[in-house]
């Protein structure tokens, strides 16, 4: 067990830079959850992490040592891929004992601790089978048990859930929290999907072009996204964002005007707010537009409404009835907003207001 | 449209089928009348009187006294060494074999990975020198073997059949691997592999079938080869192939042709063997599916 550090590393090839000085503590311990869209070198920050890429430039410290130059057998660490990775010539025993077999672990112990890993997975049962002959969400358990059979440094998962289906997520999703809560070993965790990142992170970077655009826990990063792409990168549905302009606490803009704000600043913004922080009222309000379409969940109604390009989505209770084409009227209030600056997107905190 | 099972065409069928019984007689029918003819005696099986003293053995019967005579085997066999041809054959077909797979699994398994682009241009080469006819390189070797004095030897026919067959055996074994997941080698690599275990322990269990396939085509090139071997051995450490057709080239006295067509015969069933044994193996593809869901 051991931190991880990274200090400014950067992977540049020729000159397209894949990841841009990249600074993170992770704290022995962690679940560190890497997310951001495809492409944003979040999975090749991993894959410098394990050694299996290249570090252009800065230092990877795996506790107290330098790891730029060590082959990946010698960072100590265990990795979960996407794609599973699993031996096809071996069997489900032989792929878990891999590991220890070939890191030289007294074969006595082999047994013992090959079938204490299929145990914590539930695969106890198919310890004869090739992987062939397992399921999608049996092969990623068994790709688990590999790496949670020795006791890493670290453990790395690239994508672990993406090939599987949604309800074998959900539960894979609980058992890898379940496995980091019982063995506590450093994790960091790569995924775009950001259900994941919020249920299973004790942080999370979202990364965007290689560049990290906010490391904070979960809820920080719900509550107090550090800019617009964060904002609408986290959360279902993405937070509502509308471009307007910033003047004496009032936001204004074609569709919406939002007075009382705390901030002071004037200028073009960008206002935002959540679908589930504001009401959808039958009289009033200040955002009044036409339905365009309407998405039933169950337990709540979605409502979409055109604001120039981009679709605003509000959330009312599952008994609302309006149709498409019908006027929807919402009430967005100061408290609810985020404001980020309309150039750079980055947010742009509210004045304390002495209690 | 609803699915209906196609009604059987009894006409095409019929037709398939003579036609397929047609075309295995048309492929099958020189071997199984060289085989024949292999127990018979000349005047039989080369007869210009009749050919159907080929299949009645008129000639073999008046000269041996039974209608399969194991003359032609006998003098090729035991009279004409065709034994040492034999064993010069396997020798140098399992010694080419294995260098070539050796060289052509690690190369090929570098070149599969290898993320530079000069490795691309290397297999072209390769492709160059495979497109190249063989005797052009055997005649250029001729001179130099003569002066170190190596010519005639079966390591200097190996070096040279093992230099002919290496790029045809880097071109299929890195395709072969280029079709197994680098998450395979990197995984064995996070899991305490070094580049070189990973190969061992991992990759090449699943190349198993691509490995016996490209074997099975060293196999045959150095087993069938005649420009090399004819060129560069002396005629004690003549291969079979060499040795037959020099069985063909002196038909002065009678019965030698007999001599190849019995050593042909001879020289063909461990192929067949071997195919059949391998079938399996270079059909299958035992990796299908295990990888990903």
């Amino acid at each position: 067990m051991a931190d991880i550090k990274l200090k400014g590393i950067t992977r540049r090839w020729n000159d397209f830079i894949g990841v841009d000085n990249l600074n993170l503590d992770i704290a022995d311990r962690e679940f560190l959850v890497l997310l951001g869209p495809s492409g944003c070198g979040k999975s090749t920050t991993m894959r410098m992490i394990a050694g299996l890429e290249e570090v252009s430039s800065g230092e990877i410290w795996l506790g107290e040592r330098m790891v730029n130059n060590l082959e990946p057998k010698d960072r100590d660490i265990s990795m979960v891929f996407q794609s599973y990775g699993l031996y096809p010539t071996m069997s489900v025993y032989e792929n878990i004992r891999f590991p220890l077999r070939i890191r030289k672990v007294p074969a006595s112990e082999h047994k013992e601790r090959v079938l204490r890993a299929a145990e914590m997975v539930e695969l106890t049962q198919f310890l004869d089978r090739r992987p062939a002959a397992l399921s999608g969400g049996q092969r990623q358990r068994v790709a688990l048990a590999r790496a949670i059979v020795r006791a890493p440094n670290a453990f790395l998962m690239d994508e672990p859930l993406s090939n599987l289906d949604a309800k074998l997520r959900v539960s894979t999703r609980a058992q890898i929290a379940n496995l980091h809560h019982e063995l506590k070993t450093t994790t960091v965790y790569v995924t775009h999907d950001q259900v994941e990142a919020m249920t299973l992170a004790d942080r999370v970077v979202v990364m965007k072009n290689g560049i990290a655009q906010q490391i904070a826990p979960p809820m920080d990063i719900y509550n107090k996204p550090a800019n617009t792409f964060v904002a609408s990168f986290i959360g279902a549905p993405a937070m509502n964002l509308i471009e307007g302009h910033l003047e004496a606490g009032t936001f204004t803009s074609p569709v919406l005007t939002v007075s009382g704000l705390p901030h002071r600043h004037s200028g073009p913004v960008t206002l935002g707010f959540r679908a589930e922080d504001v009401a959808v009222v039958s009289e009033g309000g200040n955002l009044a537009a036409p339905v365009y379409s309407v998405e039933r969940l169950g337990d709540s109604t979605m409502f979409a409404i055109r604001a120039k390009d981009d679709l605003i989505s509000l959330k009312a209770d599952k008994a609302a009835s309006l149709a498409i084409g019908d006027v929807v009227r919402a009430a967005v209030t100061a408290k609810v907003s985020h404001i980020f600056d309309g150039t750079t997107g980055q947010r742009i905190e509210p004045l304390l207001i002495p209690a | 449209m609803t699915s209906s099972p196609a009604r059987p065409n009894y006409t095409l069928t019929l037709i398939a089928t003579a036609f397929v019984l047609f075309w295995m007689v048309v492929a099958g029918f020189p071997f199984l009348w060289t085989t024949w003819g292999s127990f018979k005696v000349e005047a039989d099986f080369f007869s210009r009187a009749d050919w159907s003293n080929a299949l009645s053995g008129v000639n073999t019967i008046r000269q041996t006294g039974d209608a399969f005579t194991m003359d032609g085997y006998k003098g090729a066999w035991i009279l004409n060494d065709f034994w040492r041809a034999g064993l010069n054959t396997m020798l140098v077909t399992v010694v080419v074999t294995v260098l070539s797979l050796v060289l052509g699994t690690l190369g090929g398994y570098a070149l599969a990975r290898s993320g530079y682009r000069y490795a691309f241009w290397i297999l072209i080469l390769a492709l160059v020198f495979r497109a190249m006819p063989h005797i052009t390189l055997v005649s250029g070797y001729l001179v130099p073997f003569f002066q170190l004095n190596i010519w005639g030897t079966l390591p200097t026919a190996i070096i040279v059949l093992v230099a002919i067959n290496q790029p045809f055996t880097l071109w299929m074994l890195h395709s072969f691997f280029l079709s197994i997941p680098k998450d395979l080698d990197e995984s064995a690599m996070v899991d305490g592999c070094t580049r070189f275990q990973a190969f061992r322990e991992v990759i090449v269990p699943v190349m198993w079938p691509g490995i016996i396939t490209t074997g099975l085509f060293s196999f045959l090139l150095a087993y069938n080869d005649f420009a090399v071997t004819a060129m560069l051995l002396r005629q004690e450490n003549q291969t079979m192939i060499p040795k037959i057709a020099s069985f063909l080239g002196s038909i002065e006295s009678e019965g030698n042709v007999m001599f190849a067509v019995s050593s042909v015969v001879s020289a063909t069933v461990p192929l067949f063997i071997l195919v059949m044994f391998f079938q399996r193996q270079i059909v299958g593809g035992l990796t299908a599916g295990a990888v990903k869901g």
